[in-house]
């Protein structure tokens, strides 16, 4: 193999490496994913580019709209560990905190993980469900900021073009009265990918369900929202019946397929498991 | 590895049968299907490009005809391809069968599947699901050229 | 293509070639000869390849060497001078191995814990230690060693 590799010192260098070798070059950011697809060959990329020259990518600061802009190097650890995010969303440090095991935290960046596109990460769904906006660059000094569920169309697979980089991850300001969860089944060890994962937020003010976005890991090709319990619950009072019935209807907002981490059936039916003891953390109920 | 798929074709049976069985012109309406050239009777030549996220295989090889029922509507064809970039193989016998169903037809195609080498490393949910989602556009796209 | 690189290991200047494809495990035990980390699972999983880098517990199976110019490496070579740390000692007072094999990395991960959290309570060195596996011991000489040598 006679592979080139390549640390630009700015974005715009980073851009222009990517668009001369097109479909030959990978991206590198902490290089778990990497690692593993080029060990199992299933990439063989003659151009290798590494971001963690360019100066501020892994900057976790306030955003031009209140929120927190994460820079897509930041590792795990960062992002569990940084006081803008414990402050504003302890919630999303959680989810992190719930990633494989501190060496891969370590290792691993936010920007890297949405990148990489496995439905059964932790991160992407609960920045799906925090509304998190992708701020993507382009080889011709654009930029566009997507809502990150826009972002993932298939397993693995995301919007982004050859040439397009993850710039930053901003999470929206937190709203008042927010509340949010994310809740991980695992089904062998603590450390393992989620056989299902639900990731919520919801404005529970005057005991009323509204502004609920509900997404779901492992169970489809992408983080799946779950609308049908979403709709279930808009503007619905919070109770233990309303959120069981609810609940029932994730069953069918996922698309799961079996494999080690169960059967498709299986899987559906931790969908509604996890979905309602979710909801219920949210409302502050025991688990049942 | 077996994999199953059906799908409901809103265009009349025999329209339909006709394009599945004109294999260059039923392999164009899989995406990622680059020119399909005849090598003999029922034989032919061709190259499929899968990209899965940052992964792209393409598989260079020959498809043929090894049986056919134009009455019943069933056919079985055999597919032996490889990627020589990352190398592996697949090996693919599929059973086709297109049945009427009021306002058009079904088509099933049940596959058994070999798949050799590195592409294996993917795992079968992962291969299935991209089969699956080729298999849809394919007879969403026979649709159209049918109706 | 391999590059020509400096390293620092365990706190001295090296020489290494790297490249994309040349994991810091393999730089470590083929090129430096620090054999004391060891390749279990090579996919990130077992722990047995833990190394610290600029302090952070990583997996060197997992680490493009590439990605390591620039750092300081700390393996289980660089934790110990002439004598055994504290925390090595604790480990054969308390039974904390038996095969080896999982034990460099047991021990460089422990460090990194109480590094950064020196006096961690049993539920603590349990969640920190859950990535480094064990077929031996069934866990609590390990987790005792630790609580012992936390001062």
């Amino acid at each position: 193999m006679n592979v080139s590799y390549h640390e630009p010192a700015t974005w715009q260098e980073a851009h222009a490496l990517l668009e001369r070798h097109g479909d030959d070059a990978t991206v590198l950011a902490g290089g778990t994913a990497f690692t593993l697809l080029l060990r199992q060959g299933l990439i063989r990329p003659g151009h290798v580019v590494a971001l963690r020259r360019i100066a501020g990518a892994s900057a976790i600061d306030a955003d031009a709209h209140g929120g927190v802009s994460i820079g897509a190097l930041a590792t795990h650890t960062a992002v569990q560990r940084s006081d803008r995010i414990t402050a504003a969303w302890p919630e999303l440090a959680d989810a992190v905190a719930k990633v494989a095991t501190v060496r891969v935290r370590n290792q691993a960046t936010l920007g890297g993980s949405v990148a990489h596109a496995d439905p059964a990460s932790d991160a992407p769904v609960m920045l799906c469900a925090l509304a998190a906006q992708v701020v993507v660059t382009t080889a011709d000094a654009g930029s566009r900021r997507v809502p990150i569920e826009e972002l993932f169309v298939d397993t693995f697979t995301t919007t982004l073009g050859p040439a397009e980089l993850i710039r930053s991850i901003e999470i929206p300001a937190r709203p008042a009265g927010a509340a949010a969860v994310y809740r991980k089944y695992t089904l062998r060890s603590a450390d393992d990918y989620a056989c299902v994962s639900v990731g919520a937020l919801a404005d529970l003010g005057g005991g009323v369900f509204g502004g609920l976005r509900l997404f779901l890991g492992g169970v489809g090709p992408t983080p799946m929202r779950a609308r049908s319990v979403e709709r279930a619950l808009a503007g619905t009072r919070v109770d233990a019946r309303a959120i069981a019935d609810a609940a029932a209807l994730a069953r069918d907002d996922v698309d799961p397929q079996s494999d080690t981490r169960g059967s498709a059936a299986y899987k559906r039916e931790m969908a509604r498991v996890w979905t309602e003891r979710a909801l219920r953390a949210l409302a502050g109920m025991p688990i049942s | 590895m077996k994999l199953a798929h059906v799908s409901t074709i809103a265009a009349p049976i025999e329209r339909v049968w006709v394009v599945v069985m004109d294999v260059p012109r039923a392999a164009a309406c899989v995406p990622g299907v680059a020119a399909v050239t005849p090598l003999g009777p029922d034989r032919f030549q061709g190259s499929l490009l899968v990209q899965i996220g940052p992964v792209r295989l393409v598989l260079d090889g020959e498809i043929a005809v090894i049986a056919r029922d134009d009455g019943a509507h069933t056919a079985s064809l055999r597919a032996d391809a490889k990627d020589s970039r990352l190398g592996g193989t697949v090996r693919a016998t599929m059973e086709i069968a297109l049945s009427e169903r009021a306002g058009g037809c079904e088509l099933r195609i049940a596959s058994d599947v070999q798949i050799g080498g590195r592409i294996g490393e993917f795992g079968q949910p992962v291969i299935q699901r991209k089969a699956d989602s080729l298999l849809a556009q394919f007879a969403r796209c026979l649709a159209e050229r049918a109706a | 293509m391999s590059t020509a690189a400096r390293l620092r290991v365990n706190g001295a200047e090296r020489e290494a070639s790297v490249s994309p494809e040349i994991r810091l495990i393999d730089v470590l035990r083929d090129q430096l000869g620090l054999t004391g980390t060891k390749e279990g699972c090579s996919v990130g999983v077992c722990g047995a390849c833990s190394v610290l880098m600029d302090g952070a517990l990583v997996s060197s199976c997992l680490v493009p060497s590439v990605l390591a110019t620039g750092a300081e490496v700390t393996t289980i070579e660089g934790l110990s001078g002439q004598t055994l740390t504290p925390l090595q000692e604790a480990f054969i007072t308390e039974g904390g191995f038996q095969c080896g094999i999982c034990t460099p990395g047991q021990i460089v991960a422990a460090s990194a814990l109480l590094a950064e959290r020196p006096r961690p309570t049993e539920s603590e060195i349990r969640e920190f230690m859950m990535g480094n596996l064990c077929r031996c011991t069934g866990y609590q000489g390990i987790v005792r060693a630790i609580m012992k040598a936390a001062p």
